[in-house]
C-alpha cells in the first residue's frame, strides 16, 4: 500500500523525523517499507511569469521569454522550445544550478546565440509519474493557476508535491495497515508521538428514505446515507494529490470521495446515483445467477456465490465489494447519491474474486478483513467532504442495518508468560506501559492481567500475539541470544541416510555430476523407464503446463531430458546422476538414477571408452559392495522383449530383482528411446535403481577372511562354443564340477573372422588349491577334466 | 707382427670401435685364443729358455694392457648403449594422465550437505518427509485454518487423488515430527526437501525449490533460544563475523515470527549493492511455534515450546556463489555444475 507522508503527518507529529527513519522503524516492527518515493524533486525553482515571447529567428519552434521571477530575481531571458509557451503564462523555472528528476542539472546557457538564463519545466522534468500527467502536460510546460505568485521559491510545496510516498508491503496477520489513519496511528506508537484522529464528521440533517437490507448473514452491516443536490467535477489539488500518493489516479469528485476516505479510515464505501436506483432500498443477498454487465462494461458470468445489492426491482445495482453495474454508477451529470459503507464476509469476497478474476482496493479490503466499528463516523467523514468540495444541498442521518457481533477481544496473560517465550527479563509495568501505548486497555484479572483489544486489531486473538507486540514495539535487540537447554538426545544422520551419502560420495569420486530435476513430467515421460512400484501417477488438478502435470514415476525420463539439453548445447561426454524420492499413488520410493552419454575420458581424448552396458554394470556392483549386499541376493536377468519395449535396447539391458520385486534396471537405450530423447547416435548407458529397497535390504556383520596358506595353480583353457551361452554360465558350470576351483575368469572374448558361423571363442582361467595341503599337478589335472567335461555339456569345444 | 705394432693395431682397434658388438671382434681378434696376442705368446716355445721369462712378462703385459683398454672401451660402450635404448623409450610427458577426476557435487545439495552437517553437530535429527502431503500436514496442523488465501488454488499444486497436494512448504513435516514422537519428550529436528508452488518460472521464482524446515520443542524454549541457535548456525555457514538481526513479520504457524537477516558478508554491513545498501541479507523465516501447532501435535503448549525456521535453499545458494538465476538449479548444464 502507498502512504503520503505528508498525509500522515497531519495526524501524528512527525517533526524532526524523515521519512527514511519512519520507513526503518516500520520495517523493523513488521510493517515493512520497500520503497520510498518522492513524489517530485527539484532544486532552485521559482515561480515566473511570462512577459513576452517572440519567436526566435531561425528556428519554427524556440521562443525568446521575458520571465519576471519576483523581486529576488528580477526579469530573466529564457528560450523555451514549449509549445505552449505564451506571454501572460504563469510557470515553473528551474534557475541555474537546478537539479531535477533523473539528476538532470540546469545551467546558464546559449541557445542559438542567444542567452538563456534557466528553464521552463514540465511536471515530467520534476519526476512526477507520468499516469498523473495528461498529454498536454507532458507535451508542454507546467502552466501554473493563476494565484501563483512570481519568485515564489517553494514550487513542490505550492503543488502539493512536496511530498514522499511509502510503499508498505502489509503482511496477511495486519489488515488494519491498509488504512492511513492506522499506520499514523502506528507510527505514533512507535515513535511515541501523540496521535490525532481525524475528526471531520458530520451530522446528517434528515432521515432518508432509502433503507439498507440484507437477507444473507455475508453481508450483516449495511449502513447509508443520501445526498442530495451535490454538484460533481474534478477534484480540487489537495484531493488529487493525496489520491496520486497513494498510487490512485483521480476520476472526479464523488469517486474520489469514496477513495480518499477508505484510504484513510480502511472501509471500503460505495456510491450510487440515487436517481438510477429503482424503489427506496437497497438490499444485500446472494447473486442470481447468470449474466451480468458491470461499469467496466464487460459481461461477467456470475455463480449465485456472490452477494449482490439489489435494488427494488431487483436490478443488481453492485455486486458487493467488487463493482458497480453500469445502470447504478454516479457519473459526472451525478446529482444525488447513495453512499454505501456495509461489512462483507472476506471468504466469499475472495471466492468471487477468483472466479470473476477481478479485484479492487475495496475487494482487498474485504478480503484481508475490516474494522465492523467505523461505518458511521467513516459516513460522518463522507458527508463532511460532499459538503465541502460539492457544496451538497442536503446530506442525511447514516440508516443503518446492523447484526454484526462487537464483543471485544479479551486475552488473558501474565508478564511471566511473555517473558518465557521471549526469553526476556521485562518488568511487569513495562509491558503494560507497551501494550497500552498500542491501544489494548489492560486490567487486573486475578492473579493475572487481561488485555482488551481495539477493534482494528485483527489479529491479537491469544496471549503469544500478545509475546510479539511487546518485543515488536521494544524492539528485536532486547532479545540476548542463549541456547535451549534440554536433554541430550542422539542426533545426526540414520544408517540409511548414512548409506545414502556414501553412495553419492562414490558416484562424485568416480567422475559423476550429480544432477536436480523437476519432480513434475509431461505425458510424454510420464510412462516412459516406469519399472518399479509406482503404478499409477499423481496428477495436479490445476497444472501451470501440461509438460507439468504428473509426478514422475521413475527419475530416467527427467535426467534423459537434462542429457538431451547439454547435447543440444554441444556438451557431450559426462554422466549424470541423481537421487531423489518418487512418489506415486500407494508408492513412496527413492530412485537412483544414471545417465551416461558419449564417452569416459581415460586420459582426455587420447584414450576414450564409450559409455555402454558395461560402464552401469561395474557402477552397480560397486554400489552393491559400498551397501555390503552379496550379489547373490539379488537375481539379474536380461530384460524381456516386452519389458524393455522401447525403453532399453533388448538385447543390452538387465532388471535386477529382490524376490519378486525389481529393484533395478540398467542397460543401454532402444533406438525409439534415443529418438524421443534427441541422443542421436550418441553411445548412452542408463541405470535406475530403486535404492530405497537396496538400502533397506539388511546386511550381516562383516567377517574377516583367512588367506589360504597353500600354493595355488592356475591353468587356462580356450573353447569354442556358442555365441549365446553366457560366460557367466560357463564359469558357473566349471566351478561346479570341482570344489578345487576356487576362482574362474574369462580373460578372452572373441567373434567374428575366423571362426565357425554363431560361434565364439571363449578363454577361461582358473586357480585351483586345497585349504588343507599343498595341490598335486595330478590333482589339478583331474579336476580340470571334470571341468572340461561340463564345459562339453555346454556344447563347448576345447581348443587347448 | 711384432708386440710393438700389435698394441698400436689393437688399441687403435679399441678406440675405434662404434658398438659391443664391433668391440667384441676386435677382443677376439687380438686377445682371443687364436688371437694376435696369443699368437706372440706361442713364440715362447721358440725362444731361448733364458729369454723365455722376460719375454712372457712382456706379452703379459701388452695383453694387460689391452684388456685394460678393452674393459675400459666395453663399460664406455656398454653405457652409451642403456643410454640410447632409455632414449628410445623416451614418451611424451606432456600428455594428459589417466583420469581419476573427481566429479560435482550440485549446489542445491552442497547446501543440504552444509546446513545439515551444523545441525547434526548440534544433535538434530533430520527428517525428509514426503513431497505429496494431505491438506491437514500442509496447512491445518500448521495453523492456516480452512477458507485462508494462503490455501488458493492459485499458489498451491492440488492432485486429483483427493485431499492430496504437493507441499508448499517443508514446515508440513513439523506435525509429522510431533506426532511421531507424541509425548515422548523433546523434538530437535530439520527437515530438507523439495517444496512446490504454483508460480511461473523466471530468474527468481521456481515451481520447485528447496527448503529447510528446523524444528525444535522441550520446555521454556524461547525467543532468546532460536536467537542463540540460529547465530551459531550463520557463524558456521556464513563466517564468524557474520551478525543476525530480528525483523518482526508473520507466519501462521509461528508467533512470534521474524525475518532473520544476516550482516551482508560483501560490505560488513555498512552497506552496498549485494544487500541494496541496507548492510543486511534476508535468509531465513523463524518463529516461536504458536500453540495451535503444538496442540495439533499432541503437545500441550502449557508445558511444551519451541520454536521453527524455514532457509530456502536456492537462495542460499544464489548468494553463496553467485548464481543469476535460478532456473539454471534445474538445467543441469554441466558446464554450470562443473563449477561445483
Ligand atoms: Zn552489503
Amino acid at each position: 500500500m502507498k502512504v503520503s507522508f505528508n498525509w500522515l503527518k497531519t495526524m501524528v507529529d512527525l517533526t524532526g523525523i524523515s521519512p527514511e527513519e519512519a520507513a526503518e522503524k516500520l520495517t523493523s516492527a513488521g510493517v515493512e517499507c520497500e520503497g520510498l518515493t518522492h513524489l517530485a524533486t527539484g532544486t532552485n525553482l521559482v515561480v515566473g511569469e511570462i512577459l513576452q515571447c517572440s519567436p526566435v529567428e531561425g528556428s519554427d519552434h524556440l521562443h525568446l521569454l521575458q520571465v519576471d521571477e519576483g523581486n529576488k530575481y528580477g526579469i530573466v531571458q529564457i528560450v523555451c522550445g514549449a509549445p505552449n509557451a505564451r506571454a501572460g503564462l504563469k510557470v515553473i523555472v528551474a534557475r541555474p544550478g537546478a537539479v531535477l528528476a533523473e539528476d538532470k542539472k540546469i545551467e546558464k546557457g546559449t541557445i542559438k546565440g542567444i542567452e538563456s538564463d534557466g528553464m521552463c519545466c514540465s511536471l515530467l522534468e520534476l519526476g512526477v509519474d507520468r499516469k498523473y500527467l495528461s498529454e498536454k502536460q507532458i507535451a508542454g510546460i507546467e502552466e501554473l493557476p493563476k494565484e501563483a505568485k512570481p519568485g515564489d521559491e517553494e514550487v513542490l510545496s505550492f503543488l502539493g508535491l512536496d511530498d514522499t510516498v511509502l510503499e508498505l508491503s502489509v503482511l496477511p496477520s495486519r489488515p488494519d495497515i491498509l488504512s492511513v489513519e492506522n499506520v499514523a496511528r502506528e507510527l505514533s506508537v512507535l515513535f511515541e508521538r501523540p496521535f490525532k484522529e481525524e475528526t471531520k464528521t458530520l451530522e446528517g440533517t434528515f432521515e432518508t428514505a432509502y433503507a439498507p437490507k440484507s437477507e444473507t448473514p455475508l453481508c450483516p452491516q449495511f449502513s447509508l446515507i443520501e445526498v442530495r443536490g451535490l454538484e460533481n467535477g474534478p477534484s480540487p489539488l489537495w484531493l488529487r494529490r493525496r489520491l496520486e500518493g497513494s498510487g490512485i489516479r483521480s476520476i472526479d469528485k464523488i469517486v474520489d470521495i469514496g477513495n480518499y476516505v477508505m484510504l484513510l479510515t480502511g472501509r471500503p464505501l460505495n456510491m450510487y446515483d440515487a436517481d438510477k436506483v429503482k424503489g427506496k432500498s437497497l438490499t444485500a443477498k446472494l447473486a442470481t445467477p447468470g449474466p451480468w454487465k458491470g461499469m467496466d462494461e464487460k459481461t461477467y458470468e456470475l455463480s449465485g456465490k456472490e452477494i449482490g445489492i439489489y435494488d427494488e426491482e431487483n436490478n443488481l445495482a453492485c455486486l458487493a465489494g467488487i463493482l458497480t453495474s453500469d445502470e447504478a454508477r454516479v457519473d459526472e451529470k451525478t446529482k444525488n447519491v447513495l453512499v454505501e459503507c456495509a461489512y462483507f464476509d472476506g471468504v466469499a469476497i475472495r471466492r468471487a474474486t477468483v472466479t470473476l478474476g477481478l479485484s479492487s482496493d475495496s475487494s482487498t479490503r474485504f478480503v484481508r478483513g475490516i474494522d465492523p466499528t467505523r461505518a458511521e463516523r467513516t459516513l460522518g467523514y463522507v458527508a463532511t467532504l460532499f459538503k465541502e468540495l460539492c457544496e451538497a444541498k442536503e446530506i442525511s442521518k447514516p440508516n443503518t442495518y446492523d447484526e454484526i457481533g462487537r464483543e471485544k477481544t479479551v486475552i488473558p496473560f501474565t508478564s511471566d508468560y511473555i517473558n518465557k517465550r521471549l526469553g526476556t527479563d521485562i518488568l511487569e509495568e513495562e509491558i503494560v506501559a507497551l501494550l497500552k501505548r498500542d491501544g489494548l486497555e489492560i486490567e487486573k484479572d486475578g492473579s493475572g492481567l487481561k488485555a482488551i483489544v481495539p477493534s482494528y486489531r485483527l489479529d491479537l486473538k491469544e496471549a503469544c500475539d500478545l509475546s510479539e507486540e511487546v518485543i515488536r514495539l521494544l524492539g528485536y535487540d532486547a532479545i540476548k541470544s542463549t541456547f535451549p537447554k534440554m536433554e541430550l538426545s542422539l542426533g545426526g544422520l540414520t544408517p540409511y541416510q548414512q548409506k545414502r551419502r556414501s553412495i553419492r560420495n562414490f558416484l562424485t569420486s568416480r567422475g559423476l555430476i550429480e544432477a536436480l530435476t523437476y519432480s513434475l513430467v509431461g505425458e510424454k515421460e510420464k510412462d516412459d523407464y516406469a519399472y518399479f512400484g509406482a503404478k499409477e501417477s499423481y496428477s495436479l488438478l490445476n497444472p501451470l503446463s501440461p509438460e507439468r502435470k504428473f509426478l514422475r514415476k521413475s527419475l530416467l525420463p527427467s535426467l534423459l531430458l537434462s542429457a538431451s539439453y547439454n547435447l543440444s548445447h554441444q556438451n557431450e561426454d559426462f554422466a549424470l546422476f541423481e537421487v531423489s524420492d518418487i512418489d506415486g499413488v500407494n508408492y513412496q520410493g527413492e530412485h537412483l538414477a544414471i545417465v551416461a552419454l558419449g564417452e569416459e575420458h581415460l586420459m582426455g581424448r587420447l584414450k576414450r571408452r564409450p559409455y555402454d552396458f558395461y560402464y552401469v554394470k561395474g557402477l552397480f556392483e560397486a554400489i552393491l559392495g559400498i551397501l555390503g549386499i552379496t550379489p547373490s541376493r539379488l537375481a539379474i536377468a536380461p530384460l524381456s522383449k516386452d519389458e524393455a519395449g522401447e525403453d532399453f535396447h533388448p538385447y543390452r539391458s538387465v532388471k535386477v530383482s529382490l524376490g519378486k520385486k525389481t529393484v533395478g534396471v540398467f542397460g543401454e537405450p532402444h533406438p525409439k528411446a534415443r529418438d524421443r530423447y534427441g541422443l542421436g547416435k550418441t553411445p548412452a548407458a542408463l541405470l535406475e535403481l530403486d535404492l530405497k529397497a537396496l538400502l533397506e535390504v539388511p546386511t550381516g556383520n562383516k567377517k574377516a577372511a583367512v588367506p589360504p596358506r597353500f600354493p595355488k595353480i592356475r591353468r587356462d583353457l580356450s573353447l569354442l562354443i556358442d555365441e549365446k551361452v553366457s560366460a557367466a554360465s560357463l564359469l558357473t558350470a566349471a566351478k561346479k564340477a570341482s570344489a578345487l576351483i576356487k576362482e574362474a575368469e574369462v580373460f578372452d572374448v572373441y567373434e567374428g573372422k575366423g571362426l565357425p558361423e554363431g560361434k565364439k571363442s571363449v578363454a577361461l582361467c582358473f586357480f585351483l588349491y586345497d585349504e588343507t595341503k599343498t595341490l598335486r599337478e595330478e590333482e589339478a589335472a583331474e579336476a580340470m577334466q571334470k571341468a572340461e567335461a561340463a564345459l562339453l555339456r555346454l556344447g563347448a569345444e576345447v581348443r587347448s | 707382427m711384432e708386440e710393438k705394432e700389435i698394441r698400436e693395431a689393437a688399441l687403435k682397434a679399441i678406440g675405434d670401435s662404434k658398438d659391443l658388438k664391433s668391440l667384441e671382434e676386435v677382443r677376439i681378434s687380438y686377445l682371443g685364443k687364436k688371437g694376435s696376442v696369443a699368437a706372440l705368446m706361442a713364440r715362447i716355445k721358440d725362444l731361448d729358455p733364458a729369454e723365455r721369462g722376460a719375454y712372457g712378462a712382456k706379452i703379459n703385459g701388452l695383453r694387460n694392457e689391452v684388456e685394460g683398454a678393452y674393459n675400459q672401451k666395453k663399460t664406455e660402450l656398454e653405457k652409451e648403449a642403456l643410454e640410447q635404448k632409455l632414449k628410445e623409450e623416451a614418451i611424451d610427458l606432456s600428455l594428459p594422465g589417466y583420469e581419476f577426476r573427481q566429479g560435482y557435487r550440485h549446489p542445491y545439495h552442497l547446501i543440504i550437505d552444509e546446513v545439515t552437517a551444523i545441525f547434526a553437530d548440534l544433535g538434530f535429527e533430520v527428517k525428509e518427509g514426503r513431497d505429496v502431503e494431505t491438506e491437514d500436514y500442509n496447512f491445518t496442523y500448521l495453523n492456516v485454518p480452512k477458507d485462508h488465501p494462503a490455501r488458493e488454488m492459485q499458489d498451491t499444486f492440488y492432485l486429483e487423488q483427493g485431499g492430496l497436494l504437493l507441499r508448499t512448504q517443508t514446515s508440513a513435516e513439523q506435525a509429522h515430527a510431533m506426532q511421531e514422537k507424541f509425548d515422548k519428550g523433546p523434538i530437535k529436528m530439520i527437515c530438507p526437501g523439495k517444496t512446490y508452488r504454483r508460480d511461473d518460472d523466471d530468474p527468481t521464482h521456481s515451481h520447485q525449490f528447496g527448503q529447510i524446515e528446523g524444528l525444535l520443542i522441550g520446555k521454556d524454549i524461547s525467543m532468546a533460544d532460536l536467537k542463540g541457535t540460529l547465530e551459531l548456525f550463520v557463524k558456521r555457514m556464513f563466517g564468524e563475523k557474520r551478525s543476525i538481526r530480528f525483523r518482526s513479520s508473520y507466519f501462521p504457524f509461528t508467533e512470534p515470527s521474524v525475518e532473520v537477516d544476516v550482516s551482508c558478508a560483501k560490505c560488513g554491513g555498512k552497506g552496498c549493492q549485494m544487500c541494496k545498501g541496507t548492510g543486511y541479507i534476508e535468509i531465513l523465516g523463524a518463529g516461536e511455534v504458536h500453540p495451535a501447532v503444538l496442540r495439533h501435535g499432541g503437545y500441550d503448549p502449557d508445558v511444551y515450546s519451541g520454536f521453527a525456521f524455514g532457509v530456502g535453499i536456492e537462495r542460499v545458494a544464489m548468494l553463496r556463489y553467485g548464481i543469476d538465476d535460478i532456473r539454471r538449479f534445474y538445467q543441469n548444464d554441466v558446464r554450470f555444475l562443473k563449477s561445483f
